[in-house]
């Protein structure tokens, strides 16, 4: 019976990959389809740009520095992998950094298991989920499919993170701190990580201290990297083209988060303070997620991930797709979580109006911002369900794990 | 009884120191030209030329030279400007070349300035300046509009090349949405001699200038030669206005005359214009008549164009002039003589979202290829992509090789808020073929105070400008320059910008708000508070 369920089981992932894969070389055979994904607003935003980053390319390598404009705002060192990148590989390697990063969720599904393996559990609990499932669901995941079709470069960043992530938990701490100084250079944002994959190598050799360490390695790797590109391109434009462009939101295109109407909409003398405010907000969660979560280092991954994600400047759905890849590991708390429903719903229903509404704004002149504004808002409130859903979920599950003797009680915050 | 006479003498004493003073200040030489010139299409060209040149203008002394203008031009270290207000479009097709060249719809001022550390501010101070003199909206042309082209608009005036690009710098900026008006015209006059008390200037009657198809005024102010070795070179202000009026419209027929064009005669010629010349083309058909005939006729060497001039110095009496036709009515040439080059320029794609500029670079030369120089000013708010630039030739794409048609290629990126992208080429036209230059962009979307009252509206994109210099002849001798350029100025064009909905900040910013509120506060939440039982004495108080 057992060898059954095996053979079936990885019949069942054999297949999942080479669905996963046809999908992807099939899909990227149609020009159409890369090229209306690759310019949808909710895929890509200035950015990831494939489009932009071509133009980058072509700005380069005509002598024209790209960063002297305000066209092209991604790092330097995308440049060269893409000037010498025959187009014909650019899908082998986009499904080849899925693939790969499929693999990776499934090795640090494997490793969390491990590390858990003896911790108390809840009377809740199920089965443990094969590592294969996550990886799977990462592979199948929709969002993810049309993120690496439309070739926007936020899968590089996901990639880093996730890299550092699966190091971290093997205990290498430089490849870890290059992964996240790799995501740090390309987006920004997965700053905020820098903490938890400390936090992440530490559980690995508990007792030693090696945070300060860590950080040397982290801004070594940081202020490479940035050299390299300034060795690249040969100035410090490229700095406030890139950073100063993500912070300071120059360009005001629709994408899926709240930034853009909002900002569209501000009073010029309001402007700054609230930029100031809403960046400061998305970056501030890093402190007390990464205290509160101090012993599931991976479960804070995952909600700081997603804060960046309904939070950032230029938020994609590539950025949703990373952190919803971490959701599976944790499956144990799905039991725990109120609003599954209602959140399953909010995303169905978001991704099939927003296109919808945005047509009807830009191209059919018969609704106005309003109606793509009004989606962005609703897409925005179902990941921010979800996040504080799970993050409830995982804390009441964490309760009843210490406090096994109240279990059947009423139980309150306070 | 003696009081007649001594008013007799006073007056004629007058008269004499008058003369007399005139005669001793004889630096400022004032020629006022009028060339009309019929259209094939039955319309009637009207081009007003005023020249000053002037040996000595400095700060204190002026003589006819405008002292508004030479103060602009001395203060804020000025080599050459060049200031063209357009209404309407000339009709390249109908009407082959303007005689000076027309600008694109709107106001264009370029100029050149010379070297120094306060070049931009004071560009920025003669804009502002000219905006007053003017009363036009030229101070909104600022780093936003302002460029730099590196092939197109060498100057008119003469310059020696080594010297010139080591001292002195271009600037030019274009406002396509300004309209040109009787208050733009009434300081323009003011600039002249006469005003319009006397002389051609007379003709210059608003109400009937901005009642006809095409208007372009405009104000030259460049350094001239008149000798080869140029020992003193001479300050040029070459006033403008040409003017296309459609008699066909009114009557049916091509017949005009001065008072039927401009509701006026000319009573006599401005006494200080030391030229003063009403030029009219003749037609190469022979089926008209003019009234008077001209006083004489000169013909054109090389093109065999008869001109007939009459000299209004020698008209003691009011000066009428009419021309008829012998038809009962006209009839339009369906084939119209084109010229060599020109140009169209629309826009592609639909949406709010991305677009594509395409030019159409026509060359009817049966027989020469044509270099142009083209030159495109793209605001910031359409962002190019360079690597979508295709050219094609009758149809055919050309990517690369001797037969691609960009032979020489500056670009220079937009920056947000900042400034424009500029495009100029040195393009080679085939003999008889048709170019075309196609680039995607997408739209910004900006926000809702950067949108003009009229957001619906759209906004406007200045011409495209195309530059031969097949006609660049050294006059004298090889380094000193006067070269005549042709600008053909293509359409400019109304793009419309996603607009947000101007009624909504504070709905968007309470709505998000919340939204960010929500996630803060439930978060806030669950991160400083704990989980504990209910006991039995807490449910019971409840």
């Amino acid at each position: 019976m057992s060898t059954t369920i095996a053979l079936s089981s990885t019949a069942k992932r054999d297949l999942i990959l080479i669905a996963s894969i046809l999908i992807r070389f099939l899909l990227f055979q149609f020009d159409n389809v890369t090229e209306i994904l690759g310019s949808r607003v909710e895929i890509v935003t200035p950015v990831t740009s494939f489009r932009r980053l071509t133009e980058g390319i072509y700005l380069f390598q005509n002598g024209v520095p790209p960063y002297d404009g305000g066209i092209f705002h991604q790092p330097p060192l995308l440049l060269p992998i893409f000037a010498y990148i025959p187009t014909i590989l650019t899908p082998i390697l986009y499904t080849c950094l899925d693939l790969v990063f499929a693999y990776l969720i499934q090795e640090i599904t494997r490793i969390k298991q491990q590390l858990y393996k003896d911790c108390p559990r809840s009377d809740g609990d199920e089965g443990e989920i094969e590592p294969w499932v996550v990886a799977g669901c990462y592979l199948l995941n929709p969002l993810t499919i049309a993120t690496c079709l439309s070739k926007s470069t936020v899968v590089f960043t996901n990639f880093a993170v996730v890299a550092s992530v699966y190091y971290a938990m093997k205990g290498n701490r430089s490849y870890a701190m290059f992964g996240i100084a790799m995501a740090t250079y390309l987006s920004l944002y997965p700053i905020t990580m820098v903490a938890l994959i400390i936090l992440l190598l530490n559980q690995n050799m508990p007792g030693k201290s090696i945070a300060v360490h860590c950080i040397i390695l982290f801004i070594g790797w940081l202020s490479g990297l940035i050299g390299l590109s300034y060795l690249l391109v040969g100035s410090w434009d490229f700095l406030s083209a890139t950073y100063g462009f993500i912070l300071l939101l120059s360009d005001l295109a629709p994408n899926i988060g709240l930034f853009w109407y909002f900002f569209i909409e501000m009073f010029d003398q309001f402007r700054n303070f609230f930029l100031v405010v809403f960046q400061l907000h998305t970056l501030i969660f890093a402190a007390p997620l990464t205290i509160k979560f101090r012993d599931h280092p991976l479960f804070a991954v995952f909600v700081l991930g997603g804060i960046t994600a309904v939070f950032k400047s230029y938020p994609s759905i590539g950025d949703a797709s990373l952190y919803i890849a971490f959701l599976p590991i944790y499956s144990e708390i799905v039991n725990y979580m109120r609003y599954s429903f209602l959140i399953t719903n909010i995303f169905l229903y978001s991704s099939l109006l927003a296109p919808i509404f945005y047509h009807l704004w830009i191209y059919a002149g018969s609704g106005n911002a309003n109606f793509f504004y009004a989606i962005t808002l609703v897409y925005s409130i179902g990941n921010i369900v979800l996040l504080v859903d799970a993050t409830y979920a995982m804390l009441r599950r964490e309760f009843d794990v210490r406090n096994p003797e109240l279990k059947g009680r009423e139980v309150t915050q306070k | 009884m003696w009081q007649p006479y001594r008013l007799v003498y006073l007056l004629l004493f007058n008269q004499i120191l008058l003369i007399s003073i005139y005669s001793a200040k004889t630096s400022d030489q004032f020629r006022e030209n009028l060339i009309i010139k019929p259209l094939p299409d039955g319309k009637v060209l009207t081009h007003f030329e005023f020249s000053i040149h002037s040996s000595n203008v400095d700060e204190s002394d002026y003589d006819l030279f405008p002292r508004s203008i030479g103060q602009i031009f001395q203060t804020y270290k000025a080599r050459e400007l060049h200031l063209t207000f357009t209404q309407g479009r000339w009709n390249y097709e109908g009407w082959g070349y303007p005689i000076a060249p027309s600008a694109g719809t709107g106001v264009e001022l370029w100029a050149w300035l010379w070297k120094n550390e306060n070049l931009d501010k004071n560009w920025r101070s003669l804009t502002n300046a000219l905006a007053g003199v003017f009363c036009a909206s030229l101070n909104f042309i600022d780093e936003r509009s302002t460029v730099q082209p590196r092939l197109s608009f060498r100057p008119e005036g003469v310059y020696i090349d080594s010297e010139l690009f080591n001292s002195a710098e271009l600037r030019y900026g274009s406002l396509p949405h300004e309209n040109v008006c009787t208050e733009n015209l009434t300081p323009w006059l003011k600039l002249l001699p006469c005003k319009s008390k006397a002389g051609i200037s007379s003709l210059l009657n608003s109400h009937k200038l901005y009642n006809s198809n095409f208007h372009s005024m405009s104000v030259h102010v460049q350094p001239v030669c008149q000798q080869k070795e140029c020992h003193n070179s001479q300050l040029e202000i070459l006033q403008t206005v040409s003017t296309v009026f459609d008699p066909v419209r009114e009557s049916g027929k091509r017949d005009w005359s001065l008072y039927q064009l401009f509701d006026r005669d000319i009573t006599r010629a401005c006494p200080l214009a030391i030229e003063s010349n009403i030029v009219l083309m003749l037609p190469e058909v022979e089926d008209y008549s003019i009234d008077p005939e001209p006083f004489s006729i000169q013909t054109v060497d090389s093109t065999k164009r008869r001109f007939g001039v009459y000299d209004l110095t020698k008209s003691k009496t009011n000066f009428k002039l009419m021309m008829k036709w012998k038809e009962a009515f006209f009839e339009y040439d369906i084939n119209p003589i084109q010229p060599d080059v020109y140009a169209h320029r629309y826009f592609t794609g639909f949406g709010q979202e991305h677009g594509g500029i395409k030019v159409n670079l026509f060359n009817r030369n049966p027989t020469n290829s044509i270099n142009i120089q083209y030159c495109d000013v793209i605001p910031w708010y359409l962002r190019l992509y360079m690597h979508t630039l295709k050219v094609t030739v009758n149809g055919n794409e050309i990517s690369s090789g001797p037969s691609y048609p960009i032979k020489q290629l500056f670009y220079q990126l937009a920056v947000d808020r900042s400034r424009p992208s500029v495009m100029e080429a040195n393009i080679s036209l085939p003999a008889d073929t048709i170019t075309t230059l196609s680039i995607e962009f997408d739209k910004a979307f900006i926000k809702y105070t950067e949108h003009p009252p009229d957001a619906n509206r759209g906004f406007d994109v200045g011409s495209a400008v195309i530059t031969t210099l097949s006609k660049a002849e050294s006059k004298w001798d090889s380094i000193l320059y006067q070269q005549t350029q042709d600008g053909i100025y293509t359409e400019t064009l109304l793009i419309s910008l996603p607009t947000p909905d101007f009624s909504m900040p504070y709905n968007v910013i309470t709505l998000t708000c919340t939204v960010i509120a929500l996630f803060f506060g439930s978060m806030f939440n669950l991160l400083t508070r704990r989980f504990v039982a209910l006991d039995s004495e807490n449910r019971d108080k409840k």
